[in-house]
């Protein structure tokens, strides 16, 4: 369908539509409670509505502007997303060289992926970023608890940089009489992981009893993970007209979306516990800092990529 | 003409880029606007942090307020010194007066006297990272001398990582720069001012550390 002459495919706008009639009807719903009952619980819902609106813009620039646009956005999220890692994290101060090299790993990484060159993409942090980080650590001279940095640096890096960056290669698939583009890709992925986190915590509340992990958060249920992944997976089903895929696939990339988000979640959880802390910052209104939106997506990027990838081919 | 080109130069360049790639959070500015003069005292840990508080402040407060420095630092070269007369409105004190000039104490109290505003840092030099060393007299015989004229307390987080002392890389990492409500020193004693100003700066470190666990997440 054209816009302004600008095509945008009609799935992506009905679905476009549907967040944002979801966020109304929210806002106007919250928005009438508070009027009537000033209480904390309810402004926070109130200020959380409000950032996922700045969230869904966000997303809706990443899917229907070009795709050099989409990269620069993500490239700046990733940026903030490492920023707040290494922030949270008590490193030394002969690492800072190394951080500002980090740093620098994320315009290279966007850019291959932009640029589609697949195994420079493929190797660059996991083989030349871990010897870059390595060797500048070794340097600096500083050989008092350098093996700590050594590890940290280059995992940290996997994790906010080059797994969020398979996101930029979703705009290089490629499915001859599949029309609705990256755009729905992305979209696709960013409402399963995030629902996925809302309704294991909605699940969690409602009919959550046994914790699944009591030493890392005591917010997490089997109830609460078990409903997730359900509620997961037949959203795939519903939403798997934004996808190349048939129904049966969706159904798969959802379940496996679902578990793979509660992962990433838990990871993220027990590094905060870990640090004595319970957000990564206060970047976000209500949710916390990038980093504690993010948990989940940075490990289900990659893994809807390669499903992808697997049931494209196959 | 100056002023113009100075207020352009902060809203232009450096908020956008203390926000956008430093990771600089300015909280509870607002008492700002309401405050007509005060004399800002914060924990001092970089160079960053004359910066920050500048870029915090309302473009026609910041006109009025002066950054108070070394001499002994900033004065070695004519391109610092008007750089920082020209960007922080510097007063540059020196440890050593001469001879026939205003003390340190009488120059800074002329400049309140004169209406101007005041960012102090009663620590002197910039220590170690995260860590608030001992205050020194000055900041509480000034407001003896000006009890008018209030204080505001600020905490300032992080910017020992981004850019320490004797370093010149900077690092972009999350820092926060929070004020506190412009406050009166209760009684006259000097001693009891001092603690009362280094237990709000306390205050506002403990808040800064509470702030992170306020929130549920799931």
């Amino acid at each position: 369908m054209d816009i302004f002459g600008y095509y945008i495919p009609i799935e992506l706008l009905f679905i476009l539509c549907v967040i944002f009639g979801v966020l109304i009807i929210c806002s106007s719903i919250f928005g009438f409670i508070s009027l009537m009952n000033k209480s904390d619980s309810v402004s926070e819902l109130v200020v959380r509505t409000n950032s996922w609106w700045k969230i869904a813009i966000g997303i809706t620039v990443v899917a229907t502007a070009p795709a050099i646009i989409g990269t620069i956005v993500l490239a700046y999220v990733v940026f903030v997303a490492l920023r707040e890692m290494l922030s949270i994290i008590p490193l030394r101060t002969a690492d800072r060289i190394v951080l500002v090299a980090s740093y620098f790993a994320i315009p290279i990484q966007f850019y291959l992926a932009y640029k589609n060159y697949y195994y420079l993409f493929q190797i660059f942090i996991p083989l030349v970023m871990f010897v870059c980080v390595s060797i500048i650590l070794v340097l600096t001279g500083e050989t008092n608890r350098i093996g700590r940095s050594m590890a940290i640096i280059p995992t940290i890096l996997i994790l906010t940089v080059y797994m969020p960056s398979h996101m930029v290669l979703l705009f290089h698939v490629n499915v001859p009489e599949f029309t609705v583009g990256a755009g729905g890709l992305i979209v696709f992925l960013i409402i399963i992981t995030a629902s996925n986190d809302i309704f294991q915590f909605t699940w969690g509340k409602l009919l959550g009893k046994r914790k699944i992990l009591p030493k890392i958060s005591p917010n997490k249920t089997w109830a609460g993970f078990i409903g997730g992944v359900i509620t997961s997976s037949l959203l795939g089903i519903v939403l798997s007209f934004l996808t190349p895929l048939n129904y049966i696939e969706c159904f798969y990339v959802g379940l496996s979306l679902g578990i793979i988000g509660f992962i990433g979640d838990s990871i993220i959880s027990a590094v905060k516990r870990d640090l004595k802390i319970k957000d990564t910052d206060d970047l976000i209104p209500g949710h916390g800092g990038a980093m504690d939106r993010l948990d989940s997506i940075v490990l289900t990027t990659p893994a809807f990529y390669y499903l992808l990838i697997f049931f494209i081919e196959n | 003409m100056k002023n113009i080109f100075v207020s352009f130069i902060y809203t232009i360049l450096v908020r956008p880029w203390l926000t956008f790639i430093i990771g600089v959070s300015f909280h509870n500015i607002k008492p700002l606007k309401d405050a007509n003069q005060f004399i800002i005292v914060a924990n001092h840990n970089s160079h960053f942090d004359t910066v920050s508080i500048m870029a915090a402040l309302p473009s026609n407060k910041r006109k009025n307020t002066c950054a108070v420095a070394s001499g002994d630092y900033f004065g070695k070269s004519p391109f610092t010194v008007t750089l920082m007369k020209l960007f922080f409105n510097a007063i540059l004190i020196t440890k050593k007066t001469k001879p026939g000039h205003l003390s340190n104490l009488e120059l800074l109290d002329q400049r309140i006297k004169e209406g101007k505003s005041l960012i102090m840092y009663p620590e002197g030099s910039r220590g170690n990272p995260g860590t608030i060393s001992s205050f020194k007299k000055g900041i509480a015989k000034l407001l003896k001398e000006n009890p008018s004229v209030p204080f505001i307390p600020v905490y300032l987080d992080g910017f020992g990582r981004v850019l320490p002392k004797n370093k010149i890389l900077i690092v972009p990492l999350i820092c926060k720069v929070r004020f506190g409500s412009p406050l009166f020193a209760t009684t006259n004693d000097t001693k009891t001012t001092l603690e009362e100003v280094k237990k709000e700066i306390l205050n506002l470190k403990q808040k800064n550390e509470r702030d992170r666990n306020q929130f549920d997440f799931y």
